[in-house]
């Protein structure tokens, strides 16, 4: 039987939907509970990461240490995950204190085309001895020969994994397919899956990036993410299982786990809206829902034309002071067009 | 005063020292020059050549010639502070002058460190080929001249499905990747020392070196052995992606610096000579073997996540036949030497 193993973004890629508010309490419960049903890693944190919380992609209720010890006081088997971009956290401020809380896999993320910028951070988190994975945002923006081409950086820096995240939720299965196939190919790591539900397509993408060969797949219980959420981690347990994937999870205790999150940390269920469907056809970061929300309001545009005019410009994580400039100009545009 | 670590090197010198003697007796007197002198290559170059100095009177000076001096006079100031020793700022890269009365070149500029290949893919060509280049048309203006030695590797190769790897089996390489990098630029630097033993008559051999371990080479490196002997190190468990059967050869660098020193001085020129131990292990039998010699309470994890069943070892005939060449120091030993060079390295 073919083994999956889940990495479980709950707790990290959640963040976002709830502004980085996760306390204390809802980190204990659901680590508890994932590390209760045998979820292999679970990841914990700021949505955009260690060292993220800032004013400018949000400011996390609890610090990075909090979170980290508090995870890591409810993991007894599952090992303990975190995303890390390298600009928003340093090996000397962020990462060294993070082996000292007991993180077990960091996950280094650069944007599809800047895979250079993770070297230092991979090759110091195998230095000390833990896991380190490759991971490439916003995926759909480049082609499949260049993602080989970074993800072949990744590699030769020292990953054990190469993760490609469709972090707009722009893909269709035949852009999975096609695109994990090509990696699996030709790199000597697992290549994993980080799906989100833009259109709809999270589990379907997931399912086909295991076909294609994918051997890590990520999820977040309920779907618990940026924008129209993630690929729903009990659906795909229970898929993965009626398919023949090994994930070494027991449902039912997923199924528990995923009812802490409705009941005790998601303020809403991640739905497809309008804006994150716009999100997912226009390719820009699902993370932008609220900021566009929010330029929208304030300077009276559509924000459906905000994340369309984001699409054109190609803009990516770490550019949200693009909205707002996006936002005046449609506004602009509009009053020249009414004079 | 020298210290431990020291004297571990010397240690190992010295064992090999008499089989050096009689196989290096073309270097007695003369000056090498060589480039990339202050890395792995060329510090066991050095190490090896004031030995034989200091126990066989052999009276061999060197030229070390790199771009970063500063960090070596650190690393190993008991070779700096030698009279029969000389640094020598120089990027290959640039115009290079050999000084006339250098008998031998050792060109070994380059790192092998992957990373730098895929980070800095430009700099890594261009300081492959136009530093060979720059090394080989100042070796051509000297007169007295008696051999070149051109550090390729066994990357050149590229994909086999031979065994053993002998001098005469050119693999297939993917030109159109960025991981061809580095060995289509070797592949380019030998090309062109062909070239100048053609026309210019400049006797050229090439090494085309292997795995190695030992002391001097970093823990930090990508390179599995490596991580085994860094994770044990540390009491960490020993991860292995795949099911562990790839295959790969280690040669100790005392070893090493005797074979690259033999090519030097009797190697035939034009003729390409592989640098690595014959000596096949698995890689779940290098972890095992290095996690049973460094004590450390921990275990290999192999994961299973790829088939990789590769082979990449050297076929040795050619070096064992012609220069009489053979490993000394089996990988056992190597292991052993190698984790309390590097224990004493982290006292340090």
């Amino acid at each position: 039987m073919k083994k999956v193993i889940i990495s479980d973004a709950t707790l990290r890629d959640g963040s976002h939907a709830i502004s980085h508010k996760l306390t204390k309490d809802q980190i204990s419960k659901y680590a508890q509970a994932a590390d209760s049903a045998g979820i292999p890693i679970v990841e914990v944190g700021h949505g955009n990461g260690l060292g993220a919380s800032s004013l400018q992609v949000g400011l996390s209720l609890l610090d990075d240490r909090e979170m980290l010890e508090t995870a890591r006081a409810n993991l007894a088997s599952s090992k303990l995950g975190i995303h890390i971009i390298p600009g928003f956290a340093t090996i000397n401020n962020d990462l060294k204190f993070a082996f000292d809380y007991g993180v077990d896999v960091v996950r280094v993320a650069s944007h599809c085309t800047e895979a250079d910028i993770t070297e230092r951070h991979i090759s110091y988190t195998r230095e000390q001895g833990r896991e380190a994975y490759g991971v490439l945002m916003m995926s759909h923006m480049a082609s499949r020969e260049v993602l080989l081409d970074e993800g072949l950086k990744m590699q030769s820096y020292g990953a054990e994994a190469l993760i490609i995240m469709d972090s707009a939720g722009a893909y269709l299965p035949t852009d999975v397919h096609d695109r994990i196939s090509h990696l699996v190919e030709n790199l000597n790591i697992p290549v994993g899956f980080h799906a989100h539900n833009n259109l709809g397509m999270g589990i379907a993408n997931s399912i086909t990036a295991v076909e294609a060969g994918a051997q890590i797949i990520d999820g977040a219980a309920r779907g618990f993410g940026a924008g129209a959420g993630n690929a729903q981690l009990e659906v795909l347990v229970a898929v993965f299982g009626k398919l023949g994937f090994e994930t070494g999870i027991d449902l039912y205790k997923m199924l528990d786990a995923a009812d802490i999150v409705e009941k005790e940390i998601m303020e809403s269920t991640p739905c497809i809206t309008s804006v994150s469907l716009v999100s997912g056809l226009s390719g820009v970061f699902s993370g932008f829902a609220r900021h566009v929300a929010l330029a929208a309001k304030e300077y009276g545009v559509d924000p459906r034309d905000i994340f369309f005019e984001l699409g054109k410009k190609r803009v990516v994580g770490g550019q949200e002071d693009k909205i707002v400039e996006v936002a005046i100009e449609l506004r602009e545009n509009t009053t020249s067009r009414i004079l | 005063m020298k210290s431990y670590r020291t004297e571990l090197i010397r240690r190992d010198c010295e064992e090999i020292s008499q089989q050096a003697v009689n196989l290096l007796q073309g270097l007695r007197n003369r000056k090498v020059y060589v480039t990339g002198g202050t890395g792995f290559v060329g510090t066991w170059i050095a190490e090896l050549v004031t030995c034989l100095n200091d126990d066989h009177a052999f009276n061999c000076g060197l030229v070390l010639a790199a771009r970063d001096t500063e960090s070596f006079r650190e690393k190993c100031p008991h070779i700096v502070s030698r009279k029969d020793v000389q640094l020598e700022s120089v990027d290959v890269r640039t115009c290079i002058e050999v000084p006339d009365d250098v008998s031998y070149i050792l060109h070994a500029a380059a790192s092998p460190d992957n990373r730098q290949h895929m980070s800095n893919p430009l700099v890594t060509m261009e300081t492959i080929t136009v530093g060979t280049y720059n090394v080989l048309d100042s070796a051509s203006k000297i007169a007295g001249l008696n051999k070149v030695l051109v550090a390729s590797s066994g990357q050149v190769y590229g994909k086999q499905s031979s065994a053993k790897i002998s001098e005469i089996l050119p693999g297939t390489l993917n030109c159109n990747s960025i991981t061809a990098v580095y060995p289509e630029a070797k592949r380019y630097a030998e090309t062109l020392s062909c070239a100048y033993w053609s026309s210019c008559k400049l006797p050229v051999v090439i090494a085309r070196p292997f795995s190695f371990i030992g002391p001097y080479q970093g823990l930090d490196k990508p390179w599995a052995i490596n991580n085994f002997i860094r994770d044990a190190l540390m009491d960490n468990p020993v991860r292995i992606i795949g099911n562990g059967q790839p295959v790969r050869s280690y040669m100790y660098p005392s070893d090493m610096a005797l074979w690259f020193l033999r090519i030097l001085a009797e190697g035939s020129a034009g003729q390409a000579y592989n640098v690595g131990s014959p000596y096949g292990i698995s890689l779940h039998g290098v972890a095992e073997k290095v996690l049973q010699y460094s004590g450390a309470a921990s275990d290999v994890i192999l994961k299973n996540m790829n088939d990789d069943s590769s082979v990449f070892v050297p076929d040795d005939t050619l070096c064992r036949d012609s220069l009489h060449l053979t490993i000394t120091v089996p990988i056992d030993a190597a292991l052993k030497r190698s984790l309390e060079w590097y224990r004493k390295s982290a006292d340090r």
